[in-house]
């Protein structure tokens, strides 16, 4: 992929959770350290590549692609999401357990490292926080509902 | 390994054993085989299927199967490892830490084989294993510990709830069920208020028969804001017992240690004289022999509260060796050989209460900090150690190892030494920067986080100092933007970008500038699920 203008590139770091890329801090004193992996077939053929990037011992995969031809897959494939800060990230379930508490309802507006959920496993309470300020689209976790890994408790637009 | 050298025994003239089959894996295995090689000992390594191109196999004079990779058809198997050691004609058995190291059936049938179990004697060990008749030993000889019970609550739950009343009424709250036969967190219950009181101590009992085949649990006082304190031990056959320090081990997450130094910092001579002696008292009552380690809770207001003697080598036991000079491993088979305890080992304890040195270790393990450490196995792609002066590293993965589901998922414990606190956590934050780890998630962002945390820093240490403190999601996701940006510069970097873009690259754009569209395009969607066992 030829990169000359730094506006048509799209960057998606991986992990359990969604994450909000923050932009305005400086770079860590620490370890950065990128290496390229290998991208299947597939991939190739789309010009995507793939990197992990380690920053303080964090490992991130991160996908690099061209914007342009990324907002045309994202349509091709009706996907709601927008670019920029503002799209819509959804909470998953990191622990199967029980709904213990739920803090939030449709409509709140809620700050980064709000309390949304708690969810019980192993006889502990595991809070589920918003990574981002924003308002709350949905709540789809109930108190006493048991939940899997990976389910959608709530929706921050 | 391949060495020309053909010399190495006859460079030692007395080994305490010819050869030594090492009952372990991982970096254990070679940390004991190290030492038998500088004795000039020949080592026998055992391994199971997951493990048969580990280093610990290629580093021993010789190797046997011993069984799949599940523990229990493997490294927990005592007759075929003892076999195993007959058959290679192995003098003694060291068994490292965890796996067999505790069982004294194994330590028996050692003996029974005519082979040297390297550690205590097999009643040593049988009587350890009882928390409540240690508790029980400890206040015969007036050595301190948590007020609690010392015996078993009743195993029928009805019968014993007036008891258990009166009791936690007794000991006062908040209090901590505990299992009988407990270690490694399993079997423990905080309980802040009587209502709960049932339900925990039916739980904790539930877990202790599983985890250990024996339901039964006590009740003792949960010490707030304590720290975990443990004194280094060694004994020789003829009953001479000497503390050669302490440690401290407050660094912990769900009763698992992640950081452990020596010494422990803040206390006075005098503490430290007093503390080895409770420890040294209470290896009496036991008829301590070898390397073992008593472990102490340190009050807020300084009092010390025996917990239980863990009577085999500690993962933590290279920051001792650090601050002492001493090779514990080799001290260790010395004793087992009969020999007395070594000047070395004597001066060390007397030393102890003046320690000249600080070292600290960090436990880098396979494991997310940010989802509660809890283990990820995977495959190591990119291993890079820290060198350099006052930095000892015990590992044993190399790129291309995969640390699997089957065993502890510690890699590599990184170790600095320095003249004082100050300086070690200055050397411990360089080597943590120099160490480099790809492929799989790694407790290295715990360690970079915790040498910077002021409490750290300023030694106010307590065992809850993690459950408190760590909070890992905004530390990660200012990592991720800065991993964004790092791909980025890469890019450009390959693709020669302007140098208006390369400096961004670099160095991360305003939130302002990046709003206006003249920056990067970067998005956080909602990710998958599915790369994160």
């Amino acid at each position: 992929m030829a990169v000359t203008d730094p506006g048509t590139l799209r960057l998606t770091v991986a992990g359990p959770e969604p994450i909000v890329i923050e932009l305005d801090a400086a770079l860590p004193d620490g370890t950065v350290a990128t290496r390229e992996l290998a991208v299947s077939p597939a991939d190739r053929a789309t010009g995507i590549r793939r990197f992990e990037a380690v920053v303080d011992g964090w490992v991130f995969e991160v996908t690099a692609e061209d914007a342009r031809r990324a907002a045309l897959r994202e349509r091709a494939g009706r996907g709601v999401r927008q670019g920029g800060p503002n799209v819509r990230t959804a909470l998953l379930a990191r622990i199967p357990g029980r709904v213990v508490r739920v803090w939030v309802a449709p409509g709140d507006r809620v700050e980064a490292g709000q309390r949304l959920v708690a969810v019980e496993a192993m006889k502990m309470e595991n809070e589920i926080r918003s990574p981002r300020a924003g308002t709350v689209r949905s709540v789809a976790a109930t108190i006493g509902q048991t939940v899997d890994l990976g389910d959608e408790l709530a929706v921050i637009d | 390994m391949v060495s020309l050298r053909k010399d190495t025994q006859a460079r030692r003239t007395n080994p305490p054993f010819r050869r030594v089959l090492i009952a372990n894996r991982g970096e254990i295995a070679l940390r004991i085989m190290r030492a038998c090689r500088e004795l000039g000992m020949e080592s026998v390594a055992v391994y199971s299927d997951a493990d048969a191109t580990a280093r610990h196999v290629r580093a021993a004079d010789a190797a046997v199967r011993i069984g799949p990779a599940p523990a229990g058809e493997s490294y927990l198997r005592g007759d075929v490892i003892i076999a195993a050691a007959v058959e290679t004609g192995a003098e003694a058995i060291h068994p490292g830490y965890g796996f067999l190291s505790e069982q004294s059936d194994f330590a028996h049938a050692c003996e029974a084989a005519g082979i040297v179990f390297v550690g205590p004697t097999p009643r040593t060990l049988a009587s350890l294993g009882d928390k409540v008749a240690a508790r029980r030993s400890a206040r015969a000889v007036g050595v301190p510990i948590v007020p609690g019970m010392f015996k078993p609550l009743p195993a029928d739950g009805a019968a014993a709830l007036p008891l258990m009343a009166a009791e936690a009424a007794r000991i006062g709250w908040p209090l901590m069920v505990k299992a009988s036969a407990g270690g490694g967190g399993r079997g423990m219950r905080r309980v802040d208020r009587e209502a709960d009181l049932p339900m925990a101590v039916a739980a904790a009992s539930r877990e202790a028969k599983a985890a250990f085949g024996d339901g039964s649990v006590y009740l003792e006082r949960l010490i707030e804001g304590a720290r975990h304190v443990e004194v280094q031990l060694l004994g020789d056959s003829a009953g001479k017992v000497v503390a050669i320090g302490e440690r401290d081990c407050s660094v912990q997450r769900r009763n698992q240690k992640l950081v452990e130094e020596a010494p422990a910092p803040g206390l006075s001579t005098e503490q430290r004289r007093h503390l080895h002696g409770l420890a040294v008292t209470i290896a009496g009552t036991v008829g301590l022999r070898n390397a073992a380690t008593a472990e102490f809770l340190l009050t807020p207001a300084g009092e010390f509260f025996f917990l239980e003697v863990n009577a085999r080598l500690q993962v933590e036991h290279g920051v001792t060796e650090l601050v002492t000079g001493l090779d514990l491993v080799k001290e260790q088979f010395r004793i087992a050989a009969g020999e007395p305890l070594s000047a070395a080992v004597l001066a060390a304890a007397d030393a102890s209460s003046r320690p000249a040195r600080h070292a600290i270790e960090v436990r880098i393990s396979a494991e997310d900090p940010s989802r509660d450490f809890a283990p990820v196995p995977g495959t190591v792609t990119h291993w890079r150690e820290p060198g350099g002066p006052g930095v000892r590293i015990d590992g044993w993965v190399e790129e291309g190892t995969r640390v699997g589901p089957d065993y502890d998922p510690l890699m590599a414990k990184l170790l600095v030494v320095a003249d004082d606190r100050p300086a070690a956590i200055a050397r411990l934050r360089r080597a943590l920067d120099e160490f480099e780890i790809g492929g799989l998630q790694t407790t290295l962002p715990f360690h970079h986080w915790l040498a910077d945390l002021p409490d750290f820093v300023d030694a106010h240490l307590r065992t809850d100092l993690v459950a408190r403190s760590w909070e890992p999601l905004p530390l990660r996701r200012i990592a991720a933007g800065h991993a964004a940006h790092a791909v980025a510069a890469h890019l450009l970097d390959a693709t020669g970008g302007s140098s208006a873009a390369h400096t961004m690259g670099a160095r991360p754009a305003t939130a302002a500038t990046m709003t206006t569209g003249s920056g990067w395009h970067a998005a956080a969607l909602r990710e998958g699920t599915e790369r994160w066992p």
